[in-house]
């Protein structure tokens, strides 16, 4: 079973039906977790949401419990949290990009996707990662083509992932693949 | 008795009634045998409430949600605010329905009198609400966010006149009216927000309106709002927050972007609009559709919990019926609803049209706060 945990956003659902299209998927609000969902879940999903990491920190305890004992994905807002958790330092960007599509590109041979790969993607953030960020086990490795902002990392020791765009977005082309990819890991 | 003499009899008569634009024409709606007026304690029965008859024309409710009740539906706050106790939602259950062409042809003797409208935020209060807005954009507390100005007066109008004069100028898809004993309400929406016939549901999200000139056609429309990237990316914004909202009620692998993106030709506007559609899932009931639609997103902003709750800790005024849902219920289940945008409400002998146009990034204060003037200007136009 998947859990995810909504933060209050208005794409969660659009992550609940593309995740449900692979397993059985739960789904409750950041203020309504559910420990029996999440101690029986095989994967947690960290949803989009407005704010910051610093708004969440259930969320940062729960990651910090299941790290290396369960499969986690970040989306988004998600995609800061763990990072954040981390060490890296979430920042607000010059550009921002609401309702963006843009092209991302593989840009790491450790990745679970060919290097070299393009993406058409949908984003919705306010906020990035601050760089230079230097974690063990974790690879940036996808980057927008234009801006070169991290839009998607992996762990695959600790079978950790997050992007940074919203492949749920009808605006990110074949985000079901990118998600059954991660889901097979 | 041809129907236009019709319309004219019931309208002199005083009795209430209400016109809602239909594929071809209006229908008109009256002989009402009940009226709920609705309240936080009332409005979940109301709801839920389950009929036996459902096989002739009339057995409905039809009227409104105004936007607080909306908001209590979901659990969501609103400070105390500026409020003329106008009622926060109405339905009534009609005995007669009568089709109307799309041509109202109704003269009126009786003039118009307002005492001129003023505005609730003036250009320096709303660069100042602007700004927080943005802030809060770059924060990521809020993605898109509408900010609503109202602009009132004292008023004595004739609200069928009104309505047929705004008909003509203006033939909207989801236009409505409502003349009761102490209110009416006067609109040409173009916006449905839920379209529900057994287990199959749409909604169609407009963002990006641009008006009819002699150079634009519908292509060069297409293309305008294609290069226009803010436009691009609010729609955007509206289509995945409304997929999202059929998500919460519709089955996995049901919810289509079935019209992406397309241009409507209206009388003297085109509109930049999407179709998505679902299919319900079995357990759904019309309350937890009317709750995970309402208030509609596109008038709203996103996300809309958080941005809900920016807007109420903004305003100072009472929004009534303002980005409510006019609509009906049918009593096998079926419904259709729009959004509350370019309305007048008359009350206690006063007018009010609300109005509102989205911050996102790269916005600007004064193109804004113009915009919401020029939707609003359309509307006070009819009082002279």
């Amino acid at each position: 079973m998947i859990y995810i945990i909504d933060h209050n956003d208005s794409f969660t659902h659009n992550v609940v039906h593309q995740f449900s299209l692979f397993d059985k998927v739960e789904c409750d609000n950041y203020n309504k977790i559910d420990k029996a969902k999440l101690k029986k879940a095989s994967t947690i999903i960290f949803s989009p949401g407005p704010g910051g990491p610093k708004n969440y920190p259930l969320t940062s305890k729960i990651y910090r419990k299941f790290k290396g004992h369960k499969k986690m994905i970040g989306i988004c807002l998600g995609f800061q949290q763990i990072l954040f958790c981390e060490g890296a330092n979430i920042i607000e960007q010059k550009k921002i990009y609401h309702g963006f599509q843009s092209n991302i590109q593989v840009i790491n041979n450790k990745s679970l996707f060919r290097r070299g790969q393009k993406f058409k993607v949908g984003r919705y953030h306010s906020l990035k990662l601050k760089e230079p960020f230097k974690k063990r086990d974790f690879e940036i490795t996808m980057r927008c083509l234009t801006s070169k902002v991290a839009m998607a990392f992996e762990n695959n020791k600790d079978k950790i992932y997050g992007f940074q765009f919203h492949p749920e977005s009808f605006l990110t082309i074949n985000g079901n693949l990118l998600i059954k990819k991660i889901l097979s890991a | 008795m041809n129907k236009q003499n019709q319309l004219a009899e019931i309208d002199h008569s005083g009795k209430p009634y209400i016109i809602y634009k239909s594929k071809n024409g209006f229908n008109l709606f009256t002989n009402f045998s009940k009226k709920i007026i609705l309240n936080k304690n009332n409005i979940k029965n109301f709801l839920r409430k389950k009929y036996k008859n459902n096989t002739k024309n009339t057995d409905l409710f039809i009227g409104f949600f105004g936007y607080e009740i909306l908001n209590n539906l979901i659990n969501i706050k609103i400070p105390r605010q500026k409020n003329i106790n106008f009622p926060k939602g109405i339905f009534y259950k009609p005995e007669k329905i009568i089709s109307l062409s799309n041509n109202l042809r109704y003269k009126s003797d009786r003039n118009s009198k307002n005492s001129g409208f003023k505005i609730n935020i003036n250009k320096k209060s709303y660069t100042k609400i602007f700004n927080r807005f943005k802030k809060k954009i770059k924060k990521g507390e809020t993605y898109q966010i509408k900010i609503c100005t109202k602009y009132k007066t004292k008023s004595k109008i004739n609200s069928l006149d009104f309505f047929s004069r705004l008909s003509k100028t203006n033939l909207a898809p989801e236009a409505f009216m409502i003349r009761d004993k102490n209110y009416s309400i006067i609109s040409c929406s173009p916006e449905n927000l839920i379209t529900k016939k057994g287990s199959y549901i749409s909604t169609k999200p407009i963002a990006g309106t641009v008006k009819k000139t002699k150079a634009l056609n519908k292509i060069k429309a297409l293309n305008y709002f294609k290069k226009n990237l803010k436009e691009t990316k609010e729609h955007n914004m509206i289509v995945d927050m409304e997929r999202n909202d059929l998500s919460r009620i519709c089955k996995v692998r049901s919810v289509k972007l079935s019209k992406q993106k397309i241009v409507e030709e209206y009388k003297d506007l085109f509109h930049y609009v999407s179709l998505i559609k679902g299919v319900l899932k079995k357990d759904i009931k019309n309350i937890d559709i009317i709750k995970a639609m309402m208030p509609g997103g596109s008038v709203i902003g996103c996300p809309k919990i958080n941005t809900l709750n920016l807007l109420n800790n903004q305003e100072k005024v009472n929004r009534n019926i303002y980005t409510g849902s006019f609509g009906y219920i049918k009593f096998n289940g079926d419904m259709r609803f729009n959004i509350i945008i370019r309305s007048i409400l008359n009350f206690k002998d006063f007018s009010e049209i609300s109005v509102a146009s989205g911050v996102v990034v790269d916005s600007n204060a004064k193109h804004e706060f113009n915009e919401n003037y020029i939707k609003a200007k359309a509307l006070i136009d009819l009082f002279k």
